[in-house]
């Protein structure tokens, strides 16, 4: 319980408040290349390819052009990648080769508010990524290349918040446990990537298998990526917000006791 | 005097070993405490159950009178931590490394910007103040370091081998630094490789081997408790040198090797049979020192 409570302490902002002051610093190089990448994904796959794929039936009988169909999904691969490798490299970066951690763990702040104001960051990143392309959607809106529902659109990047939170959560948990930073590729390819492809983001993702619907069900950048669907393309939320809201909550709660532990073990044994 | 720092049967086991085993020790106001052992003797894994990186698995600390445990949140906002790594945070200029590091405190650091300004004077970094710390030569990325460690303004002050890998020149501006601070009345505890540092910078020592404390006091009475009065040196090549080493043994004294030379701390009747016993020899004696201590501590843990 002392672990989720340290969310709330002064000493997990002061954590959040020193990674925001590096970025500032470094903010053209740290803001735009990574925030253009899903744009740079809509203009190629959406765009590109919406000649090609033709309608996609987004339920309810309501079948859209691949460009709209991918604009949200988009918005939650943003949230969910944009923390997961801040959680992941950046973090490792402070943690090993900085050396950062070592430094702030000889003041008052102790490992739970470290794990957290990272957890935090994390996700904030993630929401500035994906308000980004939230922005750039909405010129897209306007042009008539895509047809949302503009009035959802600042909500997107809110909920991306929320489940970076556990996006970044969940990241911080390899950092603890890689051995170097090659080690990555691991989380990178057999957990990250799968995440995001099994997210209905760029094809819709089902499956006759019981179990495996379940997993899908279970995935919170797929019920990211639907929520987000569901408010821009559908103009309503549906019961996709609910089941991100259980799942990203249920996840944090897990994954960020685990996180402080590994990365007690890691930094303080 | 009330110690600024007191810990009382300090242990800590890994794997079922102890490596720290009922350690007592105490740090009073403008006091420098040395903690010195070879390698292995336990002198980090002290130095963090002190600082609150390592629980102890039994004793207790206090600081200022006041359990540690109990207490550990507003205890930590009286202490320094300086640790040997480099851990200066190098996304920031050498001014903001004390300002944000003094954001990991609270209650906050009254006078932050005087406070900052004063030690940018104090350790000579005035002049790099917006640089980066890449900037800076290994003795001044140092006196960051420490500058950082008490932007807060602790009372008990951590130095973990401080001018490990610094020029002559650099050690003795720390050596002042540290000199300084224990003048305005902070207590040091400092582990050191460097048996000179210690023996200059320490008012006492304490010293470790295998985890338990074998001496405590000044480094006269430390030498005297561990070492004896007098160190006989055989120099390589005195044909003499194996039949001393021979008697020596036979007494039980240990002795080492450096250079070549046969060192042992003996005592004046030891010396006074070893003369009787070999009276072609060429023994020469000097006074012990922390060098020999130490590499008589590092030759019993070997052993």
């Amino acid at each position: 319980m002392s672990a989720l409570l340290a969310l709330f302490d002064w000493r997990a902002f002061a954590v959040f408040r020193r990674n925001a002051l590096v970025y500032l610093r470094n903010w053209r190089t740290a803001f735009l290349p990574p925030a253009m990448e899903p744009v740079v994904y809509f203009v190629a796959l959406g765009l590109g390819l919406r000649g090609f794929v033709g309608g996609v039936d987004v339920g309810g009988g309501q079948v859209v052009d691949y460009a709209t169909y991918v604009a949200p999904g988009l918005i939650a691969y943003t949230a969910f990648t944009t923390p997961f490798y801040e959680a992941l490299y950046s973090a490792y970066v402070r943690m090993f080769y900085q050396k950062t951690w070592d430094g702030i763990l000889a003041t008052q702040v102790e490992l739970p508010h470290l794990v957290w104001g990272e957890v935090l960051w994390a996700a904030a990143r993630g929401f500035m990524n994906a308000s980004v392309v939230a922005v750039v959607l909405a010129i897209f809106a306007a042009f008539g290349t895509v047809d949302v529902h503009l009035a959802w659109l600042p909500a997107l990047p809110l909920l991306g918040l929320w489940a970076g939170l556990c996006f970044g959560a969940f990241a911080l948990i390899f950092t603890a446990l890689v051995p170097a930073i090659d080690h990555m590729n691991y989380p990178v390819f057999l957990i990250g990537v799968p995440l995001s492809l099994a997210s209905n983001t760029y094809f819709p993702v089902s499956s006759d298998v019981a179990a495996l619907q379940v997993l899908i069900e279970l995935n919170p950048v797929y019920q990211l990526a639907e929520s987000c669907r569901g408010l821009l393309v559908r103009g309503a939320p549906d019961a996709h917000l609910w089941k991100l809201f259980a799942t990203s909550g249920g996840l944090l709660v897990l994954l960020t006791p685990l996180a402080v532990a590994l990365t007690r073990r890691r930094v303080l044994s | 005097m009330e110690p600024l720092l007191e810990a009382r049967g300090l242990v800590k086991r890994y794997d079922g070993r102890a490596v720290v085993d009922g350690l007592d020790l105490r740090v009073e106001a403008g006091r420098v405490l040395g903690l010195l052992g070879p390698n292995g003797a336990g002198k980090t894994t002290t130095l963090r159950m002190l600082y609150g990186f390592a629980r102890p698995d039994a004793g207790a600390i206090r600081v200022t009178g006041r359990d540690f445990r109990a207490e550990r949140t507003p205890l930590k906002r009286l202490i320094g931590v300086c640790t040997q790594d480099d851990t200066l945070d190098y996304d920031f200029t050498v001014r903001q490394n004390l300002t944000v590091y003094a954001s990991y405190f609270r209650p906050k650091v009254e006078g932050l910007g005087a406070r900052v300004d004063g030690l940018l004077a104090q350790f000579g970094l005035a002049r790099w103040a917006d640089a980066s710390p890449h900037a800076l030569s290994g003795g001044y990325k140092r006196r960051l370091l420490i500058a950082r460690s008490i932007v807060h303004r602790p009372k008990v002050l951590f130095l973990d081998e401080p001018t490990t890998g610094l020029d002559p020149a650099a050690r003795v501006e720390v050596w002042e630094l540290v000199a300084a601070l224990r003048e305005e009345g902070m207590g040091v505890v400092l582990t050191t490789h460097y048996m000179d540092e210690a023996e200059r910078l320490s008012d006492e020592l304490l010293v470790l081997r295998e985890g338990r404390a074998v001496a405590r006091g000044t480094t006269d009475a430390v030498l005297g408790d561990l070492l004896g009065e007098h160190v006989l040196v055989v120099r390589r090549g005195d044909p003499a040198r194996e039949a001393v080493a021979a008697a020596l043994a036979e007494r039980g004294v240990t002795t080492s090797s450096v250079l070549g030379d046969l060192q042992a701390p003996v005592t004046a009747a030891q010396l006074a049979e070893l003369d009787a016993a070999l009276p072609d020899a060429r023994l020469q004696v000097r006074p012990p020192n922390l060098d020999d201590l130490f590499l008589q501590l590092a030759e019993g843990s070997d052993a």
